[in-house]
């Protein structure tokens, strides 16, 4: 148990302003409780700014302080309600900013509200003039408050089971061009992707309904094609119907039109914000659908280290909110994403526990109190060559979308899946067959590309992209050797 | 056509020491090897018949590979065979692997029935050829 | 393809292989026993030379290994069948070295139609190591000419010829049952290629067991109780049903039982450590095993 923080009343409540971290924002001495939730962020104080009494400044900006001290303090238990920095590290290697880890108890946020919660822990403090910069890098959410939240509608296991695809990663495409295309257009590639091998098909972020095809259409001609591909192909197949709209009422009315098609997966964008995120999931809970969510707008406050959150932090609100399906990286194609760190967020989706991995980026330990798994999903620049990559950075429990690599193909869209199918299956065969698929990959996709001509084609055509930048977040902690 | 359900659908027909290291591969995970057939391949007929129940504590595929020998004899030509491994572990507790080991000769596909509605929509209804005989009659000659 | 070597040192393929291990484990595992000893020796040499002849390119075929271990109840079967699964897989002749132990029971059915299904899960489960069957001989029962038994042998005949790669058999039991079993069954007798006699132990062996058993359990035996034990097992092995170095753990645990009661019973409260751990020549010598001296 804590010791009561020994405070002077009389000296603590005199009218003025006061140090943060006097005013009892500032606890080195607390052990958290099971149930605070912990959030980890990265301060940059202002030069001649005590990093204690910055990270103080954050915690009570972030609770229940305001910039002057208020007697009205005293009608509350506020000893309670003052969230307490516990903790603060210089980060390594990086001068001039800091770790500070922060405790709120529970009572300070409403079951089964994101929104209640970033209202709180990304509120008005990241404005703070004392900082020049402010990241939230974690979270623990303690299991008592995931309780309160549904989690994802559908989870790996039960989309497995309802699709009938089990022990490799799934296929998907985005359809391109992502603007301009009649419904009956876009319907044919998307009949001719599943048809050649794909599981999914996807609208991309900002196919909604616009003058070149509304949505109505849009969803009629998609679900003729996936209908057809199913019969051709006796699989289970999937269009992500995009039902982002303007407000909550059309979105709803969308997601009607797609279930009364008979669609097993719709799609959401991270903009529409997070109560819309939320009841779109437990409309999806409701009625047997798969939520898939495109994080359009995340790289606005996610890429930078300093300032911002971390993606990871995004991963496990979206995993609270009741995703299904999240685009999370993919390592190899063009956009950002250090392996580490994505090692990181794909644990935070499918894993049941995290232990804390500062490698990773993983700053607590993590218990998600039996919410589902959400299927991280891979897009962006990566092709059918890059297919031994894909599975080892990524794992099985995966969509890898390949856009370009399947419509791009120069023999057309169907060749394009098949390439792709053929290199996921030929390669699952081999590493459940014990092979180094990692080193042996190009040839074991050369030895299949020796009877599936599309595979060849693929890789002809895609053998030398690669996307080799640097990325901007990486990790601040790295492997120290150890001795021979 | 060609049924793509299951994992391997899109390589050649695997040979018997290919599907002995597929099933090794689950063994050594500590997963059950189940063995079904149907002659009903429809995408969302889930429930094949099973060959017996789930082979637990079989340590070598080749105590599998017995077991689907005597399946192939009683089913094969006119069923689809397919195995499928089972993770009971806490948290999956589902399938891990699942794939078409043998097929009946000929496979003549669905047809996609349409039913037009108000609205331009319509109705799909996914019919196997096969399964316009009855069960059991079906890939007969 | 690639070109076989010109020489092999088998000292060093002996080592790599780790067998010497599991040559060793035996030895401390199992009292006496020299002739199968040297029988397990002599067939791993076999094997070990077989594969060095493999690996040079000579002709080779595939060993069949199924073997028959004989002797009475006791005699280290069980135990030596574990060890030689272990050596069948670091030689590489089976694939997982595992042991599944059986009778009659576990591969015949009640009814028709249940024997098959059962033999053939225990191969199913046996598959990739060694099946033990122990008293083999109650799967032939010539008196009763509709015996399920008939069935599950010519499914293990099956499988014995068919896919030595996958299984190893040994069959286990008396000696002259087994003798009388193999000759109304010359499809088992052609497909063993090892017969193992288990001797009874001695006298003197039996306790040297009893002492390493109690051992592992914390006890000692005292110098008059040894005695004691000595003519136990002297007058045991005429008595029936008399099991070796089962029947040896059995009037251990009596003993022990007996111990206890002495201890509970007598009068002074305190006991030492010493007492506790030790089985005196009373525990032992109140056995039925001496009530044909008392009646004298």
């Amino acid at each position: 148990m804590n010791a009561e923080p020994k405070i002077d009343a009389k000296a603590r409540y005199a009218a003025g302003v006061m140090e943060y971290a006097k005013m009892g924002y500032w606890e080195p001495d607390y052990v958290p409780k099971d149930t605070d939730v912990i959030a980890l962020f990265r301060i940059t104080p202002q030069d001649g700014v005590d990093e204690v009494e910055a990270a103080a400044a954050v915690a009570g900006e972030s609770s229940t302080a305001t910039w002057t001290v208020v007697w009205t303090d005293r009608l509350t238990a506020c000893e309670l309600y003052r969230a307490k920095a516990y903790r603060v590290d210089p980060v390594p290697g990086t001068p001039g900013q800091f770790f500070a880890w922060i405790a709120y108890d529970l009572d300070l946020f409403e079951g089964g509200s994101i929104a209640n919660l970033t209202a709180s822990i990304i509120g008005n403090v990241f404005g703070f003039k004392a900082l020049k910069a402010l990241r939230l890098e974690d979270m623990r959410i303690p299991v008592a408050y995931l309780k309160t939240f549904q989690g994802p509608a559908t989870g790996i296991v039960v989309e497995r089971e309802r699709l009938d695809k089990f022990g490799r990663p799934l296929l998907g495409a985005t359809t391109k061009p992502k603007l301009g295309l009649s419904g009956r257009n876009y319907g044919r590639v998307v009949y001719e992707a599943l048809k050649g091998g794909l599981d999914f098909v996807k609208d991309d972020e900002n196919i909604n309904s616009q003058p070149f095809m509304h949505w109505r259409d849009r969803f009629l001609y998609v679900m003729e094609a996936v209908n057809k591909a199913q019969a051709a192909t006796g699989e289970v197949k999937g269009h992500y119907l995009n039902v982002t709209a303007g407000t909550m009422e059309e979105m709803y009315e969308r997601a009607e039109f797609a279930k009364e098609l008979g669609s097993c997966i719709i799609m959401i964008d991270l903009v529409i914000g997070y109560t819309a995120i939320q009841s779109m999931a437990k409309w999806a809970r409701r009625n047997d659908m798969i939520l898939h969510l495109h994080r359009a707008g995340n790289s606005t406050y996610s890429r930078q280290k300093n300032h911002g959150m971390n993606f990871r932090v995004i991963c496990k609100w979206m995993r609270m909110a009741g995703v299904d399906h999240i685009h999370a990286g993919t390592v190899v194609g063009k956009l950002e994403g250090d392996p580490l760190m994505i090692a990181g967020f794909y644990d935070t989706l499918r894993e049941g526990r995290t232990v804390q991995n500062l490698e990773h980026g993983l700053f607590f330990d993590q218990d998600w109190a039996s919410l589902n798994k959400v299927m991280p999903v891979a897009s962006g620049g990566i092709h059918a060559g890059q297919m031994h990559q894909l599975i080892h950075y990524l794992g099985e429990d995966v969509v890898l979308q390949f856009g370009g690599g399947t419509i791009g193909h120069p023999q057309g869209i169907q060749a394009g899946a098949t390439a792709n199918r053929v290199a996921l299956e030929a390669m699952i065969q081999a590493r459940n067959e014990g092979r180094d698929y990692l080193a042996e990959g190009p040839d074991i996709l050369a030895a299949a590309a020796r009877w599936c001509g599309p595979l060849r084609a693929a890789i002809d055509t895609w053998k030398d992209v690669t996307f080799d930048y640097a990325s901007t977040d990486t990790a601040d902690f790295v492997p120290t050797a150890t001795p021979a | 056509m060609r049924i793509t359900q299951g994992t391997f659908s899109f390589l050649p027909d695997l040979t018997d020491d290919q599907i002995t290291a597929q099933v090794q591969y689950c063994l050594d995970h500590g997963w059950a090897v189940n063995i079904e057939f149907t002659d009903d391949p429809h995408p969302r007929n889930t429930y094949w018949e099973m060959w017996g129940i789930p082979l637990f504590d079989v340590p070598d595929a080749a105590g599998v590979m017995l077991a689907l020998a005597e399946c192939r004899k009683a089913q094969g030509g006119t069923q689809y065979i397919r195995l499928s491994a089972f993770d009971s572990s806490y948290g999956w507790e589902s399938l891990r692997l699942s794939f078409i080991t043998d097929r009946p000769a000929e496979e003549p596909g669905f047809a996609l029935e349409r039913q037009e509605r108000a609205g331009r929509q319509i109705a799909y209804t996914t019919r196997a050829y096969s399964a316009q005989k009855p069960e059991g009659e079906r890939y007969r000659g | 393809m690639v070109d076989s070597p010109a020489t092999i040192d088998l000292r060093a393929d002996f080592a790599a292989s780790g067998l010497a291990d599991d040559l060793a484990q035996l030895d401390h595992d199992l009292v006496g026993l020299a002739p199968v000893k040297r029988r397990i020796r002599e067939i791993t040499a076999l094997l070990l030379v077989d594969r060095a002849r493999a690996t040079l390119g000579l002709k080779s075929q595939p060993p069949t290994l199924h073997m028959s271990f004989t002797g009475n109840p006791g005699t280290g079967k069980t135990t030596v069948a574990l060890r030689m699964a272990g050596i069948l897989h670091k030689l590489g002749y089976v694939r997982r070295g595992h042991l599944v132990s059986v009778t009659r029971d576990d591969l015949v059915g009640q009814y028709i139609g249940h024997t098959a299904p059962k033999t053939k899960d225990v191969l199913k489960k046996a598959m990739g190591g060694v099946l033990f069957i122990d008293e083999a001989y109650y799967l032939y029962r010539p008196e009763n000419e509709r015996d399920y038994g008939q069935e599950a042998i010519e499914i293990l005949l099956q499988v014995m010829e068919n896919q030595r790669d996958d299984l190893v058999v040994i069959l286990a039991g008396y000696a002259d049952r087994m003798d009388t079993f193999f000759s109304s069954n010359p499809g088992f007798r052609s497909r063993i290629a090892h017969h193992i006699d288990f001797p009874d132990y001695a006298d003197g062996e039996l306790v040297t067991i009893a002492d390493s058993i109690l051992t592992g359990l914390g006890y000692r035996l005292s110098a008059a109780a040894r005695t004691a034990l000595g003519d136990y097992v002297a007058r045991r092995r005429g008595q029936p049903h008399f099991a070796n170095a089962r029947s040896i753990r059995n009037a251990l645990d009596r003993a022990r039982l007996r111990q206890a009661v002495r201890l509970f019973e007598r009068d002074e409260g305190a006991v030492s450590a010493e007492a506790l751990s030790t089985i005196e020549a009373e525990d032992i010598r109140a056995s039925r095993v001496f009530d044909a001296d008392k009646s004298l």
